[in-house]
């Protein structure tokens, strides 16, 4: 018998031992190709489930959090102010992947992008042995009092809003309508979050671009800033000429005409010609210029490039390329007042305002203030830095002058935005987009001397009406706007 | 010892139980390490209750020890200290999964222990347990078929092997093989000669004796009925092959092992006939990449944990398991591979290992051929029901539902393991003490 014990016993170790192997070849040989297998979730659900940090707006209100959940997802990502900065933090959703400050900071939320030490403690060592807590927290540079105001300010009508601060990029609010509250797509429910981003795609205007940095119109008059600054770099002559009072311009290699707004008449120099925004002079202008300063204007301005913002998927503004008008000049006077193929997101419009702003230079525009880890400590705080020079500091003091006559004369278009005490420059915008439709525009900055605050409000498909000019319906909003931020800068030195 | 020493016939007691105790306080701190290590990958700190948790695993074990000590003084040291790691590594991956569970685990730890304690007291010689032969064959048969009895028994995963009283479920199936070891190793035993002789010549050929085929066709048809009428492929492999593997131990007869093989080859396909169950286990096991949703989704789970661990493991506590279905049970062999790795999960097999080659050399010791065959069969029991259940779980075999000893959530699994444990000790106890040349070495001492 002892014999076939021994038989059994040699048996059962070839057993083992092919388990053994077999362990081998699933933990050893085969384990990355079971890892990369398309129905392997385990490495999606681990980036899922790791603990990301808070994201903070600039005056302390929380935006995004991370709640913990019993279910396999560990935590569920909670935006405690809804709709309102869901174009800015964007959401983390297991389905449709992430989009805003989610996107563009995963890593850093996540504390994936912190090196590793070895442990010098005991604590250290504790850390070692355990999902220790990586996550650090973002500080946004947007202010929820803003956010708050230009959301109210809007009133629930279609069209965006986007302050920054001209001398560092920061910025302060950026707020557009449609929005959508991004709870509905982090929910754990799968069911739910297909169908309500279902419901979302289907929602007209494009509600998952949002409208501030992803999506553009034509500027309409605000793109004059960059036609008179071209005056100034280019051919400075213009701006003493003095062109004829006109109710419409006649177009070269064509009877069109180009008309003023309502068939108003209108001439004179640049000055003039800026602070009634006059199309026909501009058209004029424009023509003088030639294509090729306009469009190198407009390329140094940020025209044709993309705003490195970081938010994920920001659109190129459009200028078109000098020779696209040889057999087009209607096309080139067109440009000169921002129609035709000039189109611009609303936050290209804040970064032209601030260009003047800031004397010629555009700052990186960004939302990150600072980063801070589990413990409270800042791990790094962003630097501003310049993205790109606009125009010289010459031309931004001149420009600055047309742009505080187009507020403060009896006969500006940007009368709206006047506020005691405080010089704002600015220039309104009522670009038109078919028969008897308009976009309001208006882009603003203040105080002159001291620009703090540089503002751009769009208000999309209004009536061709009068009151509808930006300078009435979309002032009042930048108006709104400089007030509350340079009250809060004044008490908060 | 002193004391036990004057008693008589009583050698080498303060080595073998030291040693034991040594074994037992390396198997706590094991145990209690990796408890702190799950509780930081979990939750970050050191679990709250590692003081209390540690002192009542070694006092669980210490009174089995204590009893060893007392009732079985001269068994082998390695099973207790093995078992008792192999049951505290499978509470911590419990307690890891559920704290619900991890409670109720720690009560049947408790109850299996003191079935331990009680099975020493109960039999004081293994040779006892041949007398009772009928009475265990009527308890593991009894037992075997008491979840077909309606309104007692339960269908749970397709499978019908628990009872249920009131809120109370238990597996008899566990406790059956068992008593059904102690039955074949007996009746094996008597009848081991006419067994071995079973052939009779017609003509040119020698065939077999159908009187002696018998008792291998009741084996047979016993296991199908598990089969059929309880959907339990695990328990009825694993009966099956603990009766052929006795037989042929016992008469050393190979055409047992091809006789066996090929009523198991004629079964199987009969089951798959007629059995879905069965028929989506198979189908699982051969392509679970086409059933990835279904019957190949447990074993898919399995897969892709045991493959996260690599070599070193993502360390206790860490891995996400809520990925693999059936955690704490079938497959726990799974999260222990993920989270221990490819290290881990060979200690833990090399732990069985030892278990079963300790079974073994005390059944190559033990003088009595009932007491040999017993301890072979026990032995195999914890082997082939490992192998079972690991190599299901890492598709060399179809996967079946049956428990991972020691280690698995389960009350009955563990009372029946540790009914187990406490034979194997008698048995080695008895070998040990049975030449008792008594006499001669007190004389050498005294």
């Amino acid at each position: 018998m002892n014999r076939q014990i021994r038989l059994v016993g040699l048996g059962m170790i070839v057993l083992f031992v092919a388990l053994f192997l077999q362990l081998n070849y699933l933990q050893v040989v085969h384990a990355k190709a079971l890892e990369s297998n398309p129905l392997n979730g385990r490495a999606v659900v681990r980036e899922y489930t790791a603990k990301r940090g808070d994201i903070v707006s600039a005056d302390g209100v929380t935006l995004a959090t991370s709640v913990p959940t019993p279910d396999q997802f560990k935590y569920l990502r909670q935006y405690p102010a809804g709709p309102l900065f869901e174009q800015i933090t964007g959401f983390w959703s297991f389905t449709y992947g992430a989009d805003g400050v989610e996107r563009t900071y995963d890593k850093v939320l996540t504390g994936g992008s912190s090196p590793f030490h070895l442990p010098t403690s005991l604590s250290g060592l504790q850390q070692l042995f355990s999902n220790h807590d990586k996550s650090q927290s973002l500080t946004l540079t947007v202010l929820d009092k803003l956010q708050t105001l230009a959301q109210k300010e809007l009133a629930g009508r279609i069209g965006s809003v986007v302050a920054l601060n001209p001398k560092t990029g920061a910025i302060l609010a950026m707020y557009s309508n449609p929005t959508f509250d991004p709870n509905q797509l982090s929910s754990h429910n799968l069911q739910q979050v297909q169908a309500a981003y279902k419901a979302l795609q289907a929602v007209p205007g494009g509600v998952l671009s949002p409208g501030a940095y992803r999506q553009r119109w034509f500027p309409g008059s605000t793109f004059k800033i960059v036609t008179s600054s071209a005056v100034f770099d280019h051919q400075p002559s213009l701006v003493t000429k003095t062109y004829p009072v006109l109710s419409a311009l006649i177009l070269p290699q064509t009877t069109n005409l180009l008309h003023n707004f309502a068939g108003e008449r209108c001439g004179g120099q640049l000055m003039q010609l800026f602070t009634v925004s006059c199309n026909s002079g501009f058209g004029q202008i424009g023509l003088d210029l030639g294509a090729g300063s306009l469009y190198a204007e407009a390329h140094s301005f940020g025209f044709g490039q993309t705003p490195p913002v970081d938010l994920p998927f920001a659109a190129q503004s459009t200028f078109p390329t000098a020779d696209a008008f040889t057999h087009d000049l209607p096309g080139l006077a067109y440009s000169a007042i921002g129609q035709q193929d000039v189109q611009a997101t609303p936050l290209e419009m804040a970064l032209v305002a601030s260009a003047i702003a800031d004397g010629g230079t555009i700052m990186t525009p960004h939302v990150l203030d600072k980063v801070t880890n589990a413990q409270n400590q800042v791990v790094s705080t962003y630097q501003p830095k310049p993205w790109l020079q606009a125009t010289s500091t010459a031309t931004a003091a001149q420009v600055t002058q047309l742009m505080l006559s187009v507020v403060n004369s009896p006969n500006g278009t940007g009368a709206a935005a006047r506020i005691p005490g405080i010089q704002v420059a600015a220039k309104t915008g009522t670009a038109q987009t078919g028969t008897n439709k308009i976009d309001a525009w208006f882009a603003a900055f203040a105080p002159a001397q001291d620009p703090q605050i540089a503002v751009a409000v769009l208000i999309p498909d209004q009536p061709s009406q009068n009151e509808y000019q930006g300078g009435t319906l979309a002032a009042p909003i930048a108006k709104a706007l400089i007030q509350a931020y340079l009250s809060t800068a004044k008490a908060t030195p | 010892m002193r004391r036990k020493l004057a008693a008589g016939g009583v050698r080498r007691v303060p080595a073998r139980r030291r040693t034991e105790l040594g074994l037992i306080i390396l198997a706590v701190m094991l145990t209690g390490g990796l408890y702190a290590l799950a509780g930081l990958g979990k939750a970050g700190n050191l679990p709250a209750n590692i003081g209390p948790f540690l002192i009542i695993i070694f006092a669980l074990i210490f009174a089995a020890h204590f009893a060893v000590r007392r009732l079985a003084p001269n068994a082998d040291p390695i099973l207790l200290p093995t078992a008792g790691l192999l049951n505290g590594i499978g509470y911590v991956f419990i307690a890891r999964l559920s704290n619900h569970e991890a409670r109720l685990q720690a009560v049947w730890t408790a109850i299996g222990i003191g079935c331990f304690i009680g099975t020493l007291l109960l039999v004081r010689r293994g040779r006892d347990l041949e007398r009772y032969r009928y009475s265990f064959a009527f308890l593991g048969i009894g037992l075997l078929l008491l979840p077909l009895v309606p309104g007692i028994g339960e269908n749970i995963n397709g499978a019908r092997l628990w009872i249920h009283l009131g809120s109370f479920n238990f597996q008899p199936g566990e406790i059956a093989k068992l008593a059904l070891a102690i039955f074949f190793a007996s009746i094996m035993v008597e009848r081991a000669d006419l067994l071995s002789q079973g052939t009779r010549r017609i003509g040119r050929f020698l065939v077999l004796d159908p009187r002696y085929l018998a008792p291998i066709l009741v084996a047979w048809g016993l296991s199908l009925v598990i089969f059929f009428a309880e959907n339990d492929l695990g328990s009825s492999f694993l009966f099956f092959a603990l009766f052929i593997g006795m037989l042929w131990v016992a008469t050393g007869r190979h055409y047992y092992l091809g006789l066996g093989a090929g009523l198991f080859a004629v079964g199987s396909v009969l089951a798959l006939k007629v059995i879905g169950h069965t028929r989506s286990r198979i189908s699982g096991w051969l392509d679970p990449w086409a059933h990835s949703n279904t019957s190949g989704y447990q074993l898919i789970q399995g897969w892709f944990a045991i493959a996260a661990g690599g070599i070193f493991g993502e360390g206790p506590g860490q891995s996400n398991a809520a990925h693999i279905p059936e955690a704490s049970t079938d497959l726990i062999f799974a999260v222990i591979a993920d989270e221990l790795g490819l290290i881990g999960a060979a200690a833990l097999l090399f732990g069985y290992l030892l278990m079963v080659g300790t079974g073994l050399r005390v059944a190559v010791r033990c003088e009595r051929p009932f007491e040999k065959l017993l301890a072979t069969g026990l032995s195999l029991i914890i082997g082939v029901q490992t192998f079972v259940i690991v190599g299901g779980v890492t598709r060399l075999i179809p996967l079946t539902g049956i428990t991972l000893p020691f280690v698995s959530y389960g009350g009955s699994s563990l009372i029946a393991n540790y009914i187990l444990l406490a034979l194997l000790l008698r048995l080695s106890h008895d070998t040990e003490t049975l030449p008792a040349p008594a006499p001669i070495m007190e004389a050498v001492s005294a």
